[in-house]
């Protein structure tokens, strides 16, 4: 066996460099030494990550347990996205994360039920039908059930700088060395690194170099072939701004998305405050207008500390380059809608630790990475864009454009296909599954024009007692769930009976 | 009420019924109108005596009984494929339908293993796989549901007669109200304009008329090749057999796997049946000719034939579109896979179930055949893919064939699978496609290509530690192997056929 990987330098700072600093040193680190150069944080006070479900998956992974979050980092449970004023009026609807068993074969899913109904003059949302969003609504935290046909989980909200406070303290507890730096310059020959200058003098070597500094991508912007491609005309917010609001009581259980004249603004709920974020479009409006008109804009009174900055979206033309592979935002951006910054994140860092490199020096998992988070780039980006594309917000010139959206193939054919039949082309590495695509759809006022011709075979009123059945289950099953003040204390309460946390 | 739709499916042989079957169980009974044209003067291939884990969700999705089923066709269970001298003279490996270690930790098991292979620690491994023992010992059982055991972790299949299963499919389409029309085609009507089908002429003068057409005519396509003109992918540069011989000997060892044996000019199976044995010899004519290949098939059999060797002609390769127009065709109508990994009856039963979610209105959407032609394009290349893999990964020398096959170009796609492989031992996934990363490590590993490396992910556990761990799960397995039922017995027990007993 040739050498191994044995020096892992991560550039960055905040949440994204300590969590592949915690992954790769978990997993890894009898073989190997993470070491962090801490660049200074883009962290402002009022900033809040909103994650998926997904993220308990990844602590699970780096042992990291979630009664931390509620104790030291503000969070709240999450059990969807509420969106209003998208389509217009006053309507809103909530995209909850509900979790589709696998289901065998080709079985029918619920949704083509309703669809049939829908189409036959039923009026009940479609969100009354989904666990999370009854959960998110009645402000409860869908908790794990025991195996059913409905499963739903929670994402959470957490205050950006505590969280990554939280995980630097992981990180190196877990014997990752950290040491704040600037970079002098990156000597580069051919496609590799050949070492970091630091501002102090130290030059720097390593096998591998991950480039988690988020949207300034100070290595990966550096290497050959690897441009950002910007997607711009698809995700036109280009400025996006931070505030803090007072906390709501009781907790909500999900985060509220709300559209207006020249982007959208956000409430992030947790503990001690309300984090506020508004996404716009320069071209429309100014960083002033929008402080401005913020307390209309976010219904309630605004705390000061309010912070803009550029909000860049697009891909690296190659995330992975020789010897500096980019995870994070450096590799590609979004807008912080739909929970997905973090997830940014920790999906690349997990791509990193599936195809992670057996010998030091030869690098030809690049490749595969490099394709594997394109697709999930793009999957995410083709979710965003088409809350933008379907909306219905007439005579607003950033709303009419957003409408007037050349749309790419890749997410034309899930709109069609779902237009036609209620059916989601579902392609590689999708980070929403089929629900999270449905409600998206349905939410924004997509119905599809027919329905999986079975439907058919079963009788009007078995159809009909089909539909009352699942709406009082998710009635029953969300009464069973606890509040989000319950579900913290709890959650606590069991964490401090069953080990010493050394935090 | 609206008109009914009518569908008419052309050619009664396993693809044809199949679908008869499905249509006129999945749909409603009213709304729909399923008709199939055939002519008993037409001989059917009968894809496929073998057949993928996935029939039986087929099968459960139409209410087929499994035990009534496997009595009517003589059907016995099956575990997986045993490959001989394929990737080398005197190799043999089962590509089993389960995972190799752990079901919990399928991704990492085989980093591991070859961890301790690279240390000098000896194992084949197909040891860790109770699905690959059970069928190496002829032993079957259903699998566990208490998740994690040993014994869970895998799916089985079924060897049966594919013109019995036909005939069963038949009676339950024609019970379930699927009507069946004797004839054969004369000419078929198409609108002037969109160059839909409208009907179908028979000889006997009678006319059939249709809003959606369903192929089923075999490698003929005569409905979409013939008449719509959809053009043909060639795939035969990479999967070059271009005939077959078949032929039934008396029954032998009712083993619950396909044996795939790699032969001078392309590859023989056998396949146990409570009745007989199907054997046959595929290989390609440039290099062997008709008669040393129909020799070679009967020299090598254990039993005594029932019937003489029937030689079949075929291309590997797809129509470029399965639906176009009016009309989607379903089987050798639409494309053609070698049987090595026995797909054919999977690529018919896909087709269906594809079809029915998105299946048109009276007025063509065109947005649901693309949609269709999307999932069954990337069937098909995964499954060639994952064919060809067979065929490249090979260090025979000794005839032409095995010469050409390692060292010709393979896709690119493949290409790259089989590089990552060598070099660190992963497996790329994919989510609509056959074949699953269980299944490629089978044949990579079972092919001759054992990884340079393996992923640092494996090295978390001390050597000591992980070689004990390795040879108890392996122990474990054995143990289980021995306490699971003969085969023969369980198959006498649970579906003795009348005519086998």
């Amino acid at each position: 066996m040739k050498r191994r990987i044995e020096r892992v330098v991560v550039v960055g700072a905040d949440a994204p460099a300590w969590m592949a600093a915690a992954a790769i040193q978990g997993s890894l680190g009898c073989g190997l030494k993470v070491r962090v150069l801490e660049l200074p944080s883009r962290l402002r006070p009022a900033d809040c990550y909103s994650a998926l479900p997904a993220l308990g998956g990844f602590h699970g992974r780096i042992g990291l347990h979630e009664d931390l979050l509620f104790r030291v980092c503000q969070a709240l449970p999450c059990a969807g996205q509420r969106l209003s004023g998208w389509s217009g009026a006053s309507l809103s609807f909530i995209q909850g994360y509900d979790q589709s068993p696998p289901v065998s074969g080709a079985a029918l899913s619920f949704t083509q039920y309703w669809i049939k109904g829908r189409l036959r003059g039923l009026r009940t949302p479609f969100e009354n039908f989904s666990l999370a969003a009854m959960a998110a609504r009645a402000g409860r935290v869908p908790v794990p059930l025991e195996a059913g046909e409905f499963r739903a989980a929670y994402g959470y909200n957490v205050d950006s700088g505590a969280y990554s406070a939280l995980l630097k303290h992981w990180a190196t507890g877990g014997g990752v060395e950290s040491k704040s730096a600037a970079i002098a310059s990156v000597e580069i020959e051919g496609d590799r690194i050949a070492a970091l200058v630091l501002a102090d003098g130290e030059r720097v070597e390593a096998d591998l170099f991950v480039d988690a500094s988020g949207p300034q991508a100070v290595l990966i912007g550096r290497m050959p072939e690897a441009e950002f491609e910007s997607w711009r005309e698809m995700l036109p917010c280009d400025r996006m701004m931070v505030a803090s609001a007072r906390p709501l009581r009781p907790y909500p259980a999900f985060s509220q998305v709300s559209a207006f004249r020249e982007g959208w603004v956000g409430l992030l709920p947790l503990q001690d405050r309300t984090a506020v974020v508004a996404c716009y479009d320069s071209r429309e409006t100014s960083d002033k207008e929008v402080l401005d008109s913020l307390p209309f804009l976010a219904n309630r009174p605004v705390a000061g500390g309010a912070a803009v900055s550029n909000l860049a979206k697009g891909i690296r033309k190659r995330t992975w380059v020789g010897n500096c592979v980019a995870v994070g935002e450096a590799a590609f951006a979004l807008e912080p809608l739909d929970a997905v910054q973090l997830h940014i994140a920790h999906n690349c860092i997990s791509q990193l630790m599936s195809v992670f490199p057996v010998e030091a020096g030869d690098f030809r998992e690049a490749e595969l990475y490099d394709e594997i988070v394109r697709r999930v780039a793009v999957n995410l980006r083709d979710f965003q864009l088409a809350h933008f594309k379907l909306n219905r917000r007439f005579d607003e010139p950033f709303w009419d454009r957003c409408r007037d959206i050349a749309v790419p193939d890749t997410l034309e054919r899930k709109l069609d296909v779902f237009g036609a039949r209620g059916r989601v082309p579902l392609y590689d590495d999708e980070t929403f599954q089929e629900h999270g695509w449905e409600s998206l759809f349905i939410g924004h006022g997509l119905i599809p024009q027919s329905y999986d011709p079975r439907v058919e075979a079963i009788p009007e009123q078995e159809l009909i007692a089909k539909v009352q059945d699942r709406l009082q289950s998710v009635r029953a099953l969300v009464e069973a769930m606890p509040p989000a003040e319950q579900f913290i204390a709890e959650t606590a309460a069991v964490r401090e009976t069953t080990s010493s946390a050394h935090i | 009420m609206p008109e009914p739709l009518e569908i008419v499916i052309l050619g009664g042989g396993t693809a044809g019924w199949m679908t008869a079957a499905a249509l006129a169980s999945l749909l409603p009974p009213t709304g729909w109108r399923v008709r199939l044209v055939e002519s008993e003067e037409i001989g059917i291939v009968g894809v496929g005596e073998a057949t993928f884990p996935e029939i039986k969700y087929f099968n459960d999705a139409i209410g087929i009984d499994e035990a009534e089923m496997m009595r009517a066709t003589n059907a016995g269970f099956k575990l997986g494929i045993e490959f001989v001298d394929w990737g080398f003279k005197g190799s043999r490996y089962i590509h089993p339908f389960g995972v190799h270690g752990p079901a919990h930790m399928e991704h990492l098991f085989h980093h591991q293993w070859v961890r301790a292979l690279r240390a000098g620690w000896k194992s084949e491994i197909g040891e860790f796989s109770f699905a690959a023992q059970a069928a190496r010992n002829c032993r079957f059982q259903f699998p566990e549901t208490v998740r994690r055991s040993i014994n869970s972790a895998y799916t089985y299949a079924y060897h049966f007669d594919a013109s019995l299963y036909g005939a069963f499919l038949r009676c339950i389409a024609a019970r379930r109200g699927a009507q069946r029309t004797e004839g054969k085609v004369k000419h078929v009507v198409q609108d002037s304009e969109t160059g839909d089908i409208r009907s179908l002429l028979l000889e006997s003068g009678e006319t059939v008329a249709g809003d959606l057409f369903i192929d089923c005519s075999g490698f003929r396509s005569l409905l979409l090749g013939d008449t719509l003109g959809v053009g043909w992918e060639d795939w035969s540069k990479w999967l070059v057999c271009d005939r077959a011989f078949a032929v039934p000997s008396e029954r032998d060892e009712l083993s619950p796997y396909t044996r795939s044996t790699a032969m001078e000019a392309g590859w023989r199976w056998r396949i146990p049946l409570q009745h007989r044995t199907g054997n046959g010899y595929v290989f390609s004519s440039s290099f062997i000719s008709e008669d040393q290949a129909a020799g070679s098939l009967i020299q090598g059999l254990h039993t005594k034939t029932l019937a003489e060797p029937r030689m079949l002609k075929f291309r590997s390769g797809r129509r470029v579109a399965a639906w176009a127009n009016n009309c989607v065709a379903m089987g050798l109508a639409g494309g053609f896979l070698e049987p090595l990994e026995s797909t054919s009856i999977y690529l018919v039963q896909i087709a269906i179930m594809q079809l029915v979610p998105l299946l048109p209105e009276k007025r063509a959407d065109p947005r649901l055949r693309d949609e269709f032609n999307r999932l069954m394009d990337l069937q098909y290349e995964r499954i060639r893919d994952f064919l060809i893999l067979h065929y490249k990964l090979t260090t025979r020398d000794d005839s032409e064939i095995w010469r050409y096959c390692a060292a010709m170009d393979v896709p690119e796609s493949l290409t790259r699978k089989i590089d990552l492989f060598r070099h660190d031992g992963i497996i790329e996934k994919y989510k609509d496609g056959l074949f699953t990363p269980t299944s490629w490590l089978s044949v990579l590993i079972g092919q001759g290509l054992i990884p340079e490396n393996y992923s640092p992910l494996a090295d978390a556990v001390s050597e000591e530690e992980l070689i004990y761990q390795l040879d108890k799960f392996r122990e474990n397995i054995r143990d289980r192997v021995d306490e699971t039922l003969p085969h023969d017995r369980f198959v006498d027990r649970y579906c003795a056929a009348d005519s086998a007993a």
